[in-house]
């Protein structure tokens, strides 16, 4: 069990541009850290770095107390599981987990118990003498984590695990790697582009985009304090909703802000948290002149259906485009003025997320209270929070 | 009603082939004697051979070759071919050959072909280019600087000297075929036994020679026909009789002024033998592994 530090590391590929630029990151002992982003935002190569399979072109990168840049991979007394499971196809799945054991020498009566209580762990003992063709999807993903968990090592690696997994064995997959990482106590590294992965299982998530780390922290965090606007469009499901809005402050010190344009033109006063971001009293708000262009984002949760029409200063109209009843909530899908879409999104346009019981039907023009204290604000030209 | 109409369109439809069926019947036959043909021209030589070879020398000198029914039966002449024709020596002496040289340049290929086919370095496609390079040699200008150079380096007219040329002259070949085959093994499966503990050596033995068994075997076939056939090689390194490989010993057979085909045709049959084995026994690796490495 160790410690993984990464310290000024860059990754290049030739002249090319740095694949990872910077990364500072300390990944604590015992801890389960979440390196996701979108495909190509370098979390695998950084992953892989602490494997040992792709060199480290500049910066130093410690398990524990080491530097490892040049140290094998076999030396490095980690685990790692592939996306593609990677087990040996010509060995029978005693003879997978048992692999990494005998290239250590060990006896073989401490091999045969290893394997047996992994298994036992795993699930997987009636497969023990089968041959991994002869496995489903499921089995062949239990087999992996299993030749891992034998290993016992320093450093647990997960790259993308789950994603060749149906939707029900990815669920129960997921909490079965976390009652892992509980009974081991292995510091984990776990490589994800998906999300909900990475807010479920995490001690804590690191967000990568374009090799840089955008926000490092737990999982709610994240969640409530996006750094940036790819990191408030990345986390949560469904995405924030964005707008560009403008900033107007009232003669009597409130300040609203204004949505869309000309006549489909609507205004929101803010209140608690966020009036006091706007109105400069909250730390490190930035300029907050009158008519200054801002990015709001709202959780789709923020908004709830109101059966007046307005006027209050807390409420925001469009016409509903598709709903989705999902038993216990309904997503709707509503055109609302000056919706911002950013590239992170899942999501294009607005989403709300209603209670189960609310009637409501394509076409339908709908009145939606916000919540204007739990409003996010972003800078358009940083696309940094504002706070 | 479905019961009803789905006889109905099957007769019509049987009906229909029937009618169509005369000029395909006639294509089909057409194509069958030509096939016919070829096969026998292709058993001809086999059988001729078979057939001298069980009849003995005065027989063949007296009636002609291709007298039927034949005036005698003998299996003397492959035990004259054994014994005194020498070819228990000539035999030995391929193996020794063959066996090792088979061996060597599937282990020495593989070994190139897996540094190169899973690790990057400064002139690794260099290299790579070099053996294919080689493939494009015309062997016969090789024939006089091996000669001179087994004599230079006291092997010639030994087996290791032919055990040496088939393996240099082979590995090109081998390592082209090898290296596009391990290209199709995953990498995450090698970088997992990297992670799990494996030395270069040991992922090279333990996860990548076992999944190429196919193309091993394909390779296996394929050199040991043509090693074992080998004449061009042989009479370049050997001279003496002691070391002579079942094709110099056939050679040999042919007298100066008389020729006994019977006891040639006998020897033939035997040298035959082996490769008919080695073909029978890998047939089926040998068949797929014809394709093996040609897809990427």
């Amino acid at each position: 069990m160790a410690d993984v530090r990464f310290q000024h590391v860059y990754k290049r590929y030739g002249e090319n541009a740095p694949v990872i630029t910077d990364l500072n990151l300390e990944i604590e002992d015992h801890e389960f850290l979440v390196l996701v982003g979108p495909s190509g935002c370098g979390k695998s190569t950084a992953l892989r770095m602490i494997a040992g399979l792709e060199d480290i072109s500049e910066g130093e990168l410690f398990i524990g107390e080491r530097i490892v840049n040049d140290v094998a991979p076999k030396d490095r007394d980690i685990a790692m599981v592939f996306q593609n499971y990677a087990l040996y196809p010509h060995m029978t799945v005693f003879d997978n987990m048992a692999f990494a054991l005998k290239l250590r020498h060990t006896p073989a009566e401490e091999v045969g118990q290893r394997v047996e209580r992994a298994a036992q762990m795993l699930g997987i003992t009636p497969y023990l003498k089968r041959k991994p063709r002869e496995l489903s999807g499921g089995q062949r993903q239990r087999v992996a984590l299993g030749r891992a968990l034998v290993r016992d090592p320093q450093v647990f690696l997960l790259d993308e695990p789950l994603s060749n997994l149906d939707a029900k064995l990815r669920v129960q997959t997921r909490a079965e790697i976390s009652r892992l990482h509980q009974a081991t106590g292995t510091t984990f590294v776990y490589v994800t582009h998906d999300q909900v992965e990475a807010m479920t299982m995490g001690d804590r998530i690191a967000v990568l985009n374009a090799g840089l780390i955008q926000q490092l922290g737990t999982p709610q965090d994240l969640y409530d304090n996006p750094s940036n606007l790819f990191v408030a469009g990345f986390i949560g499901s469904p995405s924030m909703d964005f707008f560009e809005v403008k900033l107007h402050r009232k003669g009597d010190g409130h300040a609203e802000i204004i949505i869309g344009q000309g006549d489909e033109q609507q205004r929101l006063t803010l209140t608690g948290h966020a009036a006091d971001v706007a109105t400069g009293q909250a730390p490190g708000a930035g300029d907050t002149s009158d008519g200054r262009p801002l990015i709001v984002g709202i959780r789709p949760e923020d908004f709830t259906l109101n059966g007046a029409s307005g006027g209050d200063g807390q409420t925001i109209s469009g016409v509903v485009d598709v709903v989705e009843h999902l038993g216990n909530e309904q997503l709707v899908y509503v055109r609302l003025p000056g919706a911002y879409v950013p590239e992170a999104a899942e999501t294009k346009g607005s989403t709300a997320r209603l209670g189960p019981s609310e009637k409501v039907s394509p076409g339908d023009r709908i009145s939606l209270h916000v919540d204007t204290s739990r409003l996010h604000f972003f800078d358009p030209s940083t696309t940094k929070s504002l706070v | 009603m479905a019961d009803i109409t789905l006889p109905r369109a099957t007769e019509q439809s049987v009906a229909k082939t029937r009618r169509s069926l005369g000029p395909r019947q006639l294509k089909r036959a057409l194509l069958h004697v030509i096939l016919a043909t070829i096969a026998i021209a292709w058993m001809i030589p086999l059988v001729s051979a078979i057939y001298t070879s069980v009849r003995t020398f005065a027989d063949g000198t007296a009636n002609g070759p291709w007298s039927f029914p034949p005036h005698s039966f003998t299996l003397q002449n492959f035990v004259d071919a054994w014994t005194d024709g020498g070819f228990s020596g000539y035999f030995l002496n391929t193996f020794l050959v063959v066996i090792p040289a088979v061996i060597l340049m599937l282990l020495l290929s593989s070994m190139t072909a897996f540094v190169l086919s899973r690790y990057r370095f400064r002139g690794s496609r260099l290299l790579l280019m070099l053996f294919i390079a080689g493939l494009l040699l015309p062997f016969q200008v090789l024939l006089i600087p091996v000669y001179r150079l087994s004599n230079f380096l006291n092997i010639y007219d030994t087996l290791g000297s032919l055990v040496a040329i088939h393996v240099a002259f082979e590995l090109g070949f081998c390592t082209f075929v090898l290296h596009n085959f391990m290209r199709t093994i995953p990498k995450d499966l090698t970088d997992a036994a990297a992670v799990d503990g494996a030395s270069v050596f040991r992922i090279w033995w333990q996860v990548v020679l076992p999944l190429c068994r196919p193309a091993l075997a394909a390779l296996a076939t394929l050199e040991f026909t043509w090693k074992w056939n080998d004449y061009l090689w042989v009479i370049t390194l050997i001279q003496s009789t002691n070391n002579a490989t079942v094709t110099l010993g056939l050679s040999g057979l042919r007298g100066e002024f008389v020729t006994n085909w019977n006891l040639i045709t006998a020897a033939s049959l035997l040298a035959a033998v082996p490769t008919v084995i080695v073909y029978l026994v890998l047939q089926r690796q040998f068949l797929g592994g014809l394709f093996v490495g040609s897809n990427k």
